[in-house]
């Protein structure tokens, strides 16, 4: 973590002494901790670790990530919403910090916080062993349809996007299936290797590894347009199956922040963005573009509790 | 052999080494610490491995791993408490040779029984990784049920003398397994509305509990000996076992290396089950299964070697598929992905150099356990023969710290107390503890494998006998009950005779 921060100062140094990157607006604070509810290694942890070390130098901040683990992020968002609101803490979001504000009623939660921007997206994908009979998603469809309650899909926990994906593409397509849920995404991989499920619902970043051996196939994203890197996989839209999940990764910050602190985030991220080497390191880790601002966060924020909100009053999850 | 180079370039790399022997050194000292769990020492080092090289980082990681399932058994022989949950088995031998005054010896043991189990896990993760990955693909739903009933089913042999309450016992681990979220539905379920219930309770609080503080209420109520010493006539260093003693327990040996390498790659089993599958089979086949709970050798060798096997293959499923099968592994995983190494079917033909290199560190971290493992005993036996009141200050100050580093909750220290009070009460009515931690630990498993073995089959109990590995293990555990309530018949029966 310190080398981090060392390299980040480094980073800004150079900004500074050549001033061949000019920085975007002067940032009030000089240190910035990124805390996020995952262990050193996890998910969101690698993810805010290089953007520590791109958005450093184009902010001119010296980025530190700090992990603080414990109650599925109930522990970093009560940090968060405690933080001075001088712009020097932020937590890097997912999805999973709005849904253990509503399962778990964490005393701070998700409306106590403010998106300051979205950066990405995670394609939730519909996968296959690569020697599945499954070409496309109609051809699980019409199975569904001969075999009613037969078909096994596998999905993480029972409160994931994964399951709620699944759910709903039953109501659309009119089919019965089975939804296993698991203990995690690894489970996912394992059931449908083993033959216990026939289709599964998943990330790209934790899949690669098959991937790459070819042992698994992707045969549909969730998504508005076809992810890079799977050009020739059609999106479940482009199947017939009406169906997108955003599953976000952003930033969140205290409520209140002054203006320029929020401006200075919509600027240094969008030029990040746009940074070729970090556009390759993200592309390779299977995250889709996804970036909103200040305004179109919240908005889309409010979007994904409404619809979070009908699924677990829908299926008793409270 | 290109293999056999990687290997060497690893073993006579310093930076290598260094890591080894820092990782182990490091995992030896978490492991021993109670609440400081295995994937919480693997945690604490990780960000220390960013900026090494990948495979010095994975050596590193892989060696702190090690040590922690080795450090465990530690507390578990000297102070009643498994520092990490695979160390449990070894509590019931370990601390009672410890009473004996023979604490050196059970840590000369365990310490020789790991390493060997280790070396001989490492030799089969070498040379049979692809029929031990099938090990992990053949585990089903309806297989995981069985796995876990097998488990369960060790409760009759442990709770010998009082079947009853053991069962009963066993039925309360398996009620405070149900306290959180449903597993399939996701339903909050027994929380009476308190959030931090949500997540469950732990099992390594409840052990902590029933273990470790019942162990200090009973220290602090029984009349002191008036040497300011707890036992006597204690033997102040480790003993290692000679070759010949070695020879003499190489069923237990055999027992545990062997349940163990099978049990590392079936994601989520872990060493627990198999440390207790092998205490109960060692006890099965031994020639003198009677001492087994008052001071059994291979009472402390099977559970030791069967925890320490696992350490190798459990590394199989993350290495060969890229899923990790247990926390410890999930930060393993995190450590590969940071610098850049795809896990996977592609690892071993993208990049030879590193898991041949890993292999080489393994050896070298197997090593590592033996020699600091010399020298860590000692001054741990030493600590452990302090005067009672400085001696049982320190463990309870030791444990409530340990929970408190695991979540920062002081919610975590009423569960650990409550725990220990019941574990005291039911120790001073002579309730058998260990069929409550398997039923903790198990019950997760045990429900959620059953109920999705359920929806596959709507409902139809079929599913279980369908599945051949399900059908065998659950013959076994049939075995296993049936040995037991006939070992019980036949005591039953035996005073009257005597009178008739």
């Amino acid at each position: 973590m310190k080398s981090k921060s060392i390299g980040a100062i480094v980073g800004a140094i150079a900004a500074l002494g050549i001033g061949a990157i000019p920085a975007i607006a002067e940032y009030p604070v000089s240190t910035v901790r990124l805390i996020t509810h995952s262990s050193p290694g996890g998910g969101t942890d690698v993810f805010l670790r290089k953007i520590a070390t791109t958005l450093g130098p184009i902010m001119d901040v010296n980025f530190v990530v700090e992990n603080v683990t414990g109650g599925g992020g109930a522990k970093a968002m009560a940090e968060l919403a405690a933080a001075p609101k001088d712009g020097s803490v932020f937590y890097g979001s997912t999805p999973s910090y709005i849904i253990t504000s509503l399962l778990s009623k964490p005393e701070v939660g998700y409306d106590q916080l403010d998106p300051i921007v979205n950066m990405f997206y995670d394609p939730q994908t519909v996968f296959v062993k690569s020697d599945s009979p499954y070409q496309n998603l109609q051809d699980i469809i019409e199975d569904a349809q001969a075999r009613p309650g037969e078909v096994v899909a596998a999905v993480s926990t029972p409160s994931s996007l994964d399951r709620q994906v699944m759910e709903e593409f039953q109501a659309i397509t009119d089919t019965q299936l089975v939804t296993l849920t698991h203990d995690g995404g690894g489970d996912v991989l394992m059931s449908v290797l083993n033959g216990t499920a026939a289709v599964g619902i998943g990330e790209i970043a934790e899949m690669r590894g098959q991937l790459d051996a070819d042992a698994m196939r992707v045969i549909a994203t969730y998504t508005e347009e076809r992810v890079p890197g799977f050009d020739d996989v059609p999106t479940a839209q482009e199947q017939g199956v009406d169906l997108v999940v955003a599953k976000f990764r952003g930033i969140v910050g205290p409520k209140d922040l002054p203006p320029e602190v929020i401006t200075a985030w919509e600027e240094g991220v969008q030029e990040m963005m746009t940074d070729p080497e970090f556009k390759e390191w993200y592309e390779q880790e299977g995250v889709q573009y996804g970036y909103l601002g200040h305004d179109d966060a919240n908005a889309a924020r409010e979007e994904f509790v409404a619809s979070q909100t009908e699924f677990f009053e829908k299926f008793d999850i409270n | 052999m290109d293999g056999l180079s990687y290997a060497l370039t690893a073993l006579t790399t310093p930076t290598i080494v260094l890591s080894a022997a820092g990782g182990v050194l490091w995992g030896i000292l978490g492991g021993a610490l109670p609440g400081l769990s295995p994937s919480i020492a693997m945690a604490l080092v990780l960000p220390f491995t960013f900026d090494m090289s990948p495979l010095a980082a994975i050596i590193m990681l892989t060696s702190v791993y090690i040590g922690a399932e080795y450090g465990g058994s530690i507390p578990a022989i000297l102070i009643r408490t498994p520092g990490t949950n695979a160390a449990a088995a070894t509590v019931i031998d370990g601390y009672t040779l410890h009473q004996q005054g023979r604490g050196g010896e059970a840590l000369g043991l365990s310490l020789v029984a790991g390493t060997i189990a280790g070396l001989v896990g490492l030799i089969c993760l070498v040379f049979l990784t692809k029929p031990l990955a099938m090990v992990a693909l053949y585990f089903t739903p309806p297989a995981y049920f069985a796995l876990a009933f097998l488990g369960l089913s060790i409760i009759a042999a442990l709770s010998e003398g009082s079947l009853i309450k053991g069962l009963i016992m066993g039925v309360i681990g398996l009620m405070l397994a149900m306290v959180g979220t449903d597993p399939l539905s996701g339903a909050p379920r027994f929380t009476f509305g308190e959030p931090d219930l949500l997540g469950g309770i732990d099992y390594i609080f409840v052990m902590l509990g029933v273990f470790a503080v019942a162990e200090l209420m009973n220290k602090v109520s029984t009349p002191d000996d008036g040497e300011g010493s707890v036992i006597k006539n204690t033997i102040t260093r480790m003993r290692l076992p000679g070759l010949r003693k070695m020879w003499e327990l190489r069923r237990a040996q055999t027992i545990g290396t062997g349940l163990g390498i099978i049990e590392g790659p079936i994601p989520g089993a872990g060493g627990t089950v198999a440390a207790f599958l092998s205490y109960n089979e060692a006890k099965r086949w031994s020639k003198t299964p009677e001492k087994f709970g008052h001071g059994s050798e291979e009472g402390v060798v099977a559970p030791e070697a069967a925890n320490n096997a696992v350490t190798s293959s459990a590394l199989i499923p993350t290495l060969s598929f890229g899923i990790p099968g247990s926390n410890s592994m999930a930060i393993l995983l995190g450590g590969l992905l940071i610098h850049g190494i795809q896990p996977g079917p592609m690892l071993l033909s993208n990049r030879p150099d590193l898991v041949y290199g890993l292999f080489g560190g393994l050896f070298m971290a197997n090593i590592f356990m033996l020699i600091l493992g010399m020298l860590v005993l000692t001054p741990c036996i030493w600590l452990v023969n302090r005067p009672k009141p400085y001696l049982t200050a320190c463990i309870m100050m030791v444990v409530l710290s340990g929970i408190y580093s695991i979540n920062q909750s002081l919610f975590d220290f009423w569960i650990v107390l409550a725990a220990g009070v019941v574990g005291y009460v039911m120790r001073r009515l002579e309730f058998p503890v260990l069929p409550l931690i398997l039923g903790i630990v198990l019950g997760y498993m045990i429900e959620s494998s059953y109920r999705r073995s359920l929806l596959l089959t709507n409902g139809d109990h079929i599913v279980f006998l369908q599945n051949p590995l399900s059908l065998g293990l659950l013959c076994c555990a049939a075995l296993i009950i049936g040995l037991a309530a006939y070992a019980e018949i036949r005591r039953a029966r035996k005073p009257q005779d005597m009178h008739g």
